[in-house]
């Protein structure tokens, strides 16, 4: 099955502004023997057919292979997160999966999802829709781990109501080809949605994280933050496009993308970008890429820190902030103690 | 313990020192006096290995090894401890963690076992109090927000846990006042056993009066013009430099 050759399917074009600099020419040409759907482990879950139509048309992609659609429904406050491991085993094979978590009306919830795999050539190809409801707090985070000769496509379509929070929290540790695919389109009043990330790429790994928001209504938050640390050949496309329309008075919207390059083919590409049609908002957006410093360096050293170890320290230093915008104290300690053998 | 020979040293292709020779044996205390830009700083940021000092020629030996030759954190792990000028911030690191990383690492070269974080808590509580040094400092990020004082007298948290055989200060006493100078004195005063020395920059008599320097070495153009002992300090405080017939060559 080659993606490019499935009927009816519209995919990016290699020049679309939206995607520009993101890789997708190796996934949708590849020919994988099989595609299957992965399964959760939960029992008893609702399954739906997934009729909505989205911002882009790579949510179509796992859509057109297998409409069903997984629904967790949280209605009660839970004191501790949904974790949900998923192990591609099977290697040329194209998965998908698609779940649509609904967190009720008043509810504090949080889900962590780990991605890892010790297939070959395959790819995994998932969409999430999380609704959040009014006034209900929603933290998530996301692991992906998914190594060198394999895709990964995680699509995400937020959906809040009023007064909601939902905070999202991407690590990015594999090696393969990753496209993350963000998108949340504000229409309710009040919301506060954070979107964090913390790449780490190495080898000759491929991450994209193409980020879209729209602020329809009034005073609401989007602060989308996001560090790389980059090695070997890595590359790394950061792409955030956030609009405040004519509606969305008062609103907040900030962007920020920091990038460490630790080798000298390693490489990012960070475009910021704020569609503003109002004044009356607070907005910023940066981009920033450089070295560690070497004063700093050189300080650590001169203390008696083997030059590994003080660069081990100065990038865990530049990595701590994402773990810290974490709320949820049991998501935290889950990352801070994670290690990808114990998930494969 | 150190001995500089003819030592030259490039900053930016510009020849900042240019041929130092001198003889540090353990247990003494020499000072190093001289204009701004004679080439005091650069010569202990040579001795620390810093990537901005380029040796062309000479050499160093420390307690008779190569100096030149040992990494940045070799050197410190085998007892070659400067303070910095103004130390820089690094946010997110924090300062407890940090020393106890660097007491570690130079237990491990030296062969020894780690320091568990109850016996670092302990010998942070005994250092700090004999001193009057807030160890609250150390509860911070590494420098991060510090005063000028504060990174002064953290340095001095480092230098007494550390416990080096060559201590290098660099205008350690710039920017404190009258007390805090005390305080530096104090620390230094009671680390010297007659075996540790001290190589310390200064521009002012103060600390002098309170850290008796066996040399005093006055450098100009690169050069040590002048050795002598703590009187020669007294006459260029009170005949400046141009008084005892040093012509400040930089200007």
């Amino acid at each position: 099955m080659r993606l490019i050759e499935l009927e009816g399917l519209k995919l990016p074009k290699k020049r679309s502004e939206e995607f520009v600099k993101v890789n997708f020419e190796d996934l949708f040409s590849y020919d994988f023997k099989e595609v299957k759907t992965y399964k959760f482990d939960i029992m008893g879950l609702e399954i739906i057919k997934d009729d909505k139509n989205y911002e882009n048309s790579l949510f179509d992609i796992s859509k057109k292979l297998n409409s069903d659609q997984v629904i967790l429904t949280i209605n009660s406050n839970i004191p501790e997160p949904i974790c949900l491991i998923h192990k591609i085993k099977d290697s040329e094979t194209f998965f998908t999966n698609s779940l649509k978590i609904e967190v009720k009306k008043n509810v504090k919830a949080s889900v962590i999802e780990v991605f890892t795999n010790t297939s070959s050539n395959s790819a995994y190809s998932v969409n999430r829709v999380i609704h959040v409801e009014e006034n209900a707090n929603f933290e998530y985070a996301k692991v992906q781990d998914i190594n060198d000769k394999n895709y990964f496509l995680f699509n995400v379509d937020i959906n809040q109501e009023q007064n909601s929070k939902c905070k999202l929290t991407n690590f990015e540790f594999g090696t393969g080809v990753i496209i993350n695919n963000f998108v949340n389109i504000l229409e309710k009043e009040n919301c506060d949605y954070e979107l964090n990330g913390l790449v780490k790429s190495f080898d000759s790994s491929n991450t994209a994280n193409v980020i879209k928001t729209v602020h329809n209504e009034k005073s609401s938050i989007s602060n989308i933050n996001y560090k790389h640390t980059l090695k070997d050949f890595s590359r790394t496309v950061f792409k955030a496009k956030s609009i405040v329309n004519k509606d969305a008075l008062f609103s907040k919207a900030f962007q920020n993308s920091n990038t460490i390059l630790l080798s000298n083919d390693a490489a990012i590409y960070a475009q910021p970008h704020l569609e503003i049609l109002i004044d009356e908002l607070e907005a910023s957006h940066g981009a920033t890429t450089g070295t560690l410093d070497k004063e700093q360096l050189l300080y650590l050293q001169s203390r008696g820190i083997s030059k590994d170890l003080s660069y081990e320290i100065l990038l865990k230093a530049f990595e701590q902030k994402i773990y810290d915008n974490i709320d949820d104290n049991l998501i935290k300690e889950f990352l801070q103690t994670y290690e990808r053998d114990n998930y494969v | 313990m150190l001995e500089i020979k003819d030592l030259k040293v490039n900053i930016n292709d510009k020849e900042i020192l240019k041929g130092i020779n001198l003889d540090i044996k353990p247990g003494e205390v020499h000072a190093l006096m001289g204009t701004n830009g004679a080439g005091k700083s650069t010569l202990v940021k040579t001795l620390s290995a810093h990537y901005d000092c380029i040796v062309t020629g000479g050499s160093v030996t420390y307690k008779k090894k190569d100096l030149l030759e040992m990494e940045v954190a070799e050197r410190a792990n085998d007892g070659v401890f400067m303070s910095f000028q103004n130390p820089v911030e690094v946010p997110g690191v924090n300062n407890s963690y940090f020393l106890k990383t660097a007491i570690n690492e130079k237990r491990a070269y030296e062969g020894l076992e780690e320091m568990d974080a109850m016996a670092f808590l302990k010998l942070i509580k005994e250092q700090t109090s004999k001193y009057d040094l807030d160890k609250k400092l150390l509860q911070r990020d590494l420098n991060e927000g510090f005063s000028g004082g504060e990174k002064k007298r953290n340095e001095l948290i480092q230098l007494l846990l550390l416990n080096p055989d060559l201590i290098m200060l660099d205008e350690i006493d710039s920017g404190l006042d009258v007390d805090a100078i005390k305080t530096v004195a104090n620390v230094i005063n009671s680390m010297l056993d007659g075996k540790k020395s001290v190589l310390m920059i200064t521009h002012y008599d103060r600390l002098l009066e309170l850290i008796k320097p066996d040399f005093v070495h006055i450098l100009n153009d690169g050069k040590i013009v002048r050795t002598g002992d703590y009187s020669l300090a007294l006459e260029l405080d009170k005949k400046g430099y141009e008084g005892i017939g040093i012509k400040d060559e930089t200007n």
